[in-house]
């Protein structure tokens, strides 16, 4: 069964139809990438899941449960979590704090600083455990959300273009923990544009177009379909 | 404190990276300026004594809104208005029940409940309406200006509750003070030493109650929510919830001062929920430093003396010189002049790498 | 008759809170609207407008032209006050509401110092007319007029002049209006100005009608929050149709339990009305077409 599945999802902003009928369907354990053009609703269709719009019709399944209505916190508790595009810290706030606050939710208070140094080294933020997160340099600022959506133990992450802005070398190495944390048994759903660090990373890959699924396959698959060349070919003459 | 486990139990919760002052430094200070203020009445005269209660009373109300604003990141301008909801409200509870069997504290306790109530009535409807930063202000601020001409207009043998007088523009007086009952004599706490001991004692314990919340899971939630709130709530968290409980127990904070002024003057008037009353706490809280509760505390209680004594001269100046204290400090010490001036010392500088 | 006669009651009791609400309201939402800000001395924009316009008239000067200077007294302080203190805050909206409820206090206390009490006012022009059993003042009915002028200029304004044109851009995209050229802060200055104008325009046109305390800025300032409240940003599709609503509500309201029962029950609604649209109607209005 799928861990997240959407049937008919619409959402539009008065004429402008966003994401149109999105039948789309994620099993668990994978790690799957979603590319579309700019405009072509992916963010959107993030949102959507995330509950922070809501859909004019269609369902949301997760986890065998339609969370179509539910709150956004409702779903982060059933075991959602997001990586937003732009780093969504606590600026003012150390980085330490800001994993506290992310693991306080479920993790007992003698154990809560244990987990918080296990978290820092896999994220590779030791060293800077007690600065303010808004004084990172902007790929911390990205693993530093990383690890406070990864706190949660979803089950599933959406991550909405967890590369942008980083260093080659930063980008590969978000990579590699992504890999680690699909190992654990997390499923996740990427937005990204960097083709490389999609094929590092994607098992499988959506490309949306106009709000609709347009094709889907291996990276490999998706590459050779000249149909999709064309569309981003479509975006470059444009 | 001779058992140092016991000391440690306790700096670990009034300490957290949500309030600035720690340490034994600190609480050495802490401590001495405690023990001077407890031997304070032996040196003055028992009436500049329970004059200066006065000055402690506002103090829970400039915490509170340190909770809801500097914590929070909610502008509050309903201070007053719950100020003068309790501050009524103790009015018409002892007027009518009188000060026997320790019914004034019952009704210190009903009055702080009713603000707590309108408190969360009001939030209720701005916080899960989702209201934007800006509008909570004036909102908040309509509220109180309405609630003060709506008790303006209440004179006349019309407006009582029963045998409670709310007498319009004038206020309403006569009501008793607070008074505990004692085997061999009930304590009134008119304005003197008696008073200022158990204000002073309510005093410490709402700041060291304050530091516990705020260091705690619940305080890591609400500044979380001043820094991003969508952050938050994408960690599960409730923010809605959050928001309307600190601003309930910031306002509660308020509706207490507002008993206390009360009780301590045996009167209470519209005024005291103006334009003008309104305006005060903002000046307090943010000359201070309105993100932390020490801060807070230290700046108000200056601003309260500057502001009596320029009242000396002209109360008309001293509002002037509170306008231009506050316009002064949102451009130049945005983070209030307290913190502004510690970060000057070169010892502190490296330790405090925020937003000058 | 006597139906008509108090439909007439009515209509006219509800053009007169339709036009305290626009005009007191107008001069917030171009700010709010255009620059994010509240300001907290808009109050103090109305009591300049109508101090100066006051004494002017005293001076001899006709009443629309003294209305009109009172305006431009209150723009200009809007443009110095924009300079000196909005400028430094853009990025912290919060701050500039606390740093301009100083400026209110500043202003309110000063005028109190300088200039007393009260001022004598100029009393209200043009008398009165009556039907039926009641008799209604003509300037009330001006007033009502020049709110819907003052709509309509405001919507010249901002769709056909240039420097509406400008305004609206350096709003939207502010970098790419820079890149183009335009003079931002100055168009932030103008339009803070213009807000402050407005404010001066209200204070002018009901100075005639009221007492004139230092204080008087904080009786239209309840009129003036709700009605951006429920507005929202947009002065056209939010401002105007938030006065109608409330104007109704107040209009009702007061004609059956008095002038604060009106301001109480607009209050509630208000409260009420964020609960279900929490960005105001043209909030609402600009979902369901973006």
């Amino acid at each position: 069964m799928a861990i997240l599945e959407t049937r008919q999802l619409n959402k539009h902003f008065g004429g402008l139809h966003v994401t149109g009928n999105v039948d789309f369907a994620l099993e668990p354990g994978e790690m799957h990438c979603l590319i579309g053009p700019n405009g072509a609703g992916k963010s959107t269709f993030f949102r959507l899941i995330l509950g922070e719009h809501m859909p004019d019709s269609g369902h949301i399944l997760y986890d065998g449960s339609d969370i179509t209505r539910n709150k956004p916190f409702e779903r982060i508790r059933r075991g959602i979590s997001v990586k937003f595009q732009v780093p969504g810290i606590f600026k003012e706030l150390s980085v330490r704090q800001n994993l506290e606050i992310a693991l306080q939710h479920h993790v007992a208070p003698l154990m809560l600083h244990e987990e918080i140094d296990r978290l820092l080294e896999f994220l590779k933020l030791s060293a800077d455990h007690m600065q303010l997160a808004g004084n990172l340099s902007h790929g911390q600022k990205q693993w530093l959300e990383i690890g406070m959506a990864v706190a949660l133990k979803p089950k599933l992450l959406l991550l909405d273009e967890p590369t942008a802005g980083m260093t080659p070398d930063e980008t590969f190495a978000t990579g590699e923990m992504l890999q680690e944390l699909n190992r654990e048994g997390m499923t996740l759903l990427a937005v990204e544009h960097d083709m490389a660090f999609v094929r590092q990373i994607a098992h499988q890959v959506t490309v949306l177009h106009f709000g609709k699924v347009f094709a889907q396959g291996t990276i490999d698959e998706i590459v050779a379909d000249e149909r999709v060349t064309a569309i981003y070919l479509g975006e470059a003459d444009a | 404190m001779s058992h140092p486990s016991r000391f440690t139990a306790f700096l670990k919760l009034v300490e957290g990276p949500q309030t600035l002052g720690k340490g034994p430094k600190f609480w050495s200070v802490f401590a001495l300026v405690l023990l001077a203020a407890c031997i304070y009445p032996q040196f003055a005269d028992s009436y500049d004594v329970g004059n200066n209660v006065y000055f402690f009373n506002w103090l829970f109300m400039a915490m509170g809104l340190s909770l809801i604003w500097g914590y929070g990141g909610a502008l509050s301008f309903g201070q007053t208005a719950f100020f003068g909801v309790a501050g009524y409200a103790y009015g018409v509870l002892t007027i009518n029940l009188g000060d026997a069997y320790g019914l004034t504290l019952v009704s210190l306790l009903l009055a702080v409940g009713i603000s707590a109530l309108f408190a969360a009535i009001l939030g209720y409807f701005l916080f899960y309406g989702r209201i934007s930063g800006v509008f909570l202000g004036i909102v908040t601020l309509s509220v109180t200006l309405v609630l003060e001409r709506f008790m303006a207009q209440t004179a006349g043998p019309q407006w009582a509750i029963g045998k409670a007088r709310l007498n319009g523009f004038n206020g309403m007086g006569a009501m008793p003070s607070l008074t505990i009952p004692w085997p061999g004599g009930a304590i009134v706490l008119y304005p003197d030493v008696t008073l200022y001991y158990v204000t002073l004692a309510l005093l410490v314990s709402v700041y060291l109650g304050l530091r516990i919340l705020v260091n705690s899971r619940f305080g890591n939630v609400i500044v979380a929510i001043r820094e991003n709130p969508l952050r938050a709530e994408m960690l599960g968290y409730d923010i809605r919830k959050y928001q309307l409980i600190t601003f309930v127990i910031g306002s509660a904070l308020a509706g207490l001062s507002g008993v206390l002024y009360t009780s301590w003057g045996n009167y209470i008037t519209p005024a005291s929920m103006g334009m003008t009353a309104a305006s005060l706490p903002i000046v307090w809280v943010a000359v201070g430093g309105r993100s932390d509760l020490t801060t807070t505390l230290i700046g108000a209680l200056a601003v309260l003396i500057v502001f009596q004594t320029l009242t000396i001269y002209g109360s008309q100046y001293a509002l002037v010189v509170m306008g231009a204290l506050l316009v002064i400090t949102v451009l130049i010490a945005p983070r209030g002049i307290v913190i502004a001036l510690s970060d000057l010392l070169p010892a502190r500088k490296s330790k405090m790498k925020g937003e000058v | 008759m006597e139906f008509l006669y108090s439909l007439f009651s009515f209509l006219y009791q509800f053009g007169d809170a339709f036009a305290f609400l626009v005009l007191s309201a107008c001069g917030l939402a171009v700010i709010f609207g255009m620059m994010g800000v509240i300001n907290l001395a808009h109050g103090e924009f109305i009591l300049c407008g109508a101090y100066v316009s006051t004494s002017v008239t005293h001076m001899g000067v006709p009443l629309p032209l003294a209305i009109l200077a009172g305006s431009v007294a209150a723009g200009i302080a809007g443009m110095i006050v924009e300079v000196a203190v909005i400028r430094p805050l853009y990025k912290r909206p919060l701050d500039t509401i606390v740093a301009t409820w100083g400026i209110s206090m500043i202003v309110t206390q000063g005028t109190l110092i300088v200039l007393g009490t009260t001022m004598a006012g100029s009393g209200t022009p043009f008398g009165s007319f009556s039907i039926g059993n009641y008799s209604y003042s003509v300037y009330r009915v001006v007033l009502m007029i020049m709110a819907l002028v003052t709509l309509a200029a405001l919507w010249l304004m901002f769709t056909k002049t240039r420097f509406g044109i400008l305004a609206r851009a350096t709003i939207q995209v502010p970098h790419v209006a820079e890149a183009l050229g335009v003079n931002t802060n100055l168009v932030y200055s103008m339009t803070f100005g213009l807000g402050a104008a407005l404010a001066g325009l209200a204070g002018g046109l009901y100075a005639p009608t009221m007492t004139l305390v230092p204080t008087m800025g904080s009786s239209f300032m309840v009129e003036a929050f709700v009605t951006v409240v429920v507005g929202g940003a947009d002065i056209f599709l939010g401002t105007a149709p938030a006065a109608v609503v409330l104007g109704f509500i107040k209009a009702t309201l007061t004609s059956w339990q008095g002038q604060l029962a009106g301001q109480i029950g607009m209050l509630i609604a208000v409260i009420i009305v964020i609960r279900i649209l929490p960005r105001g109607i043209s909030g609402k209005i600009l979902k369901e077409r973006a």
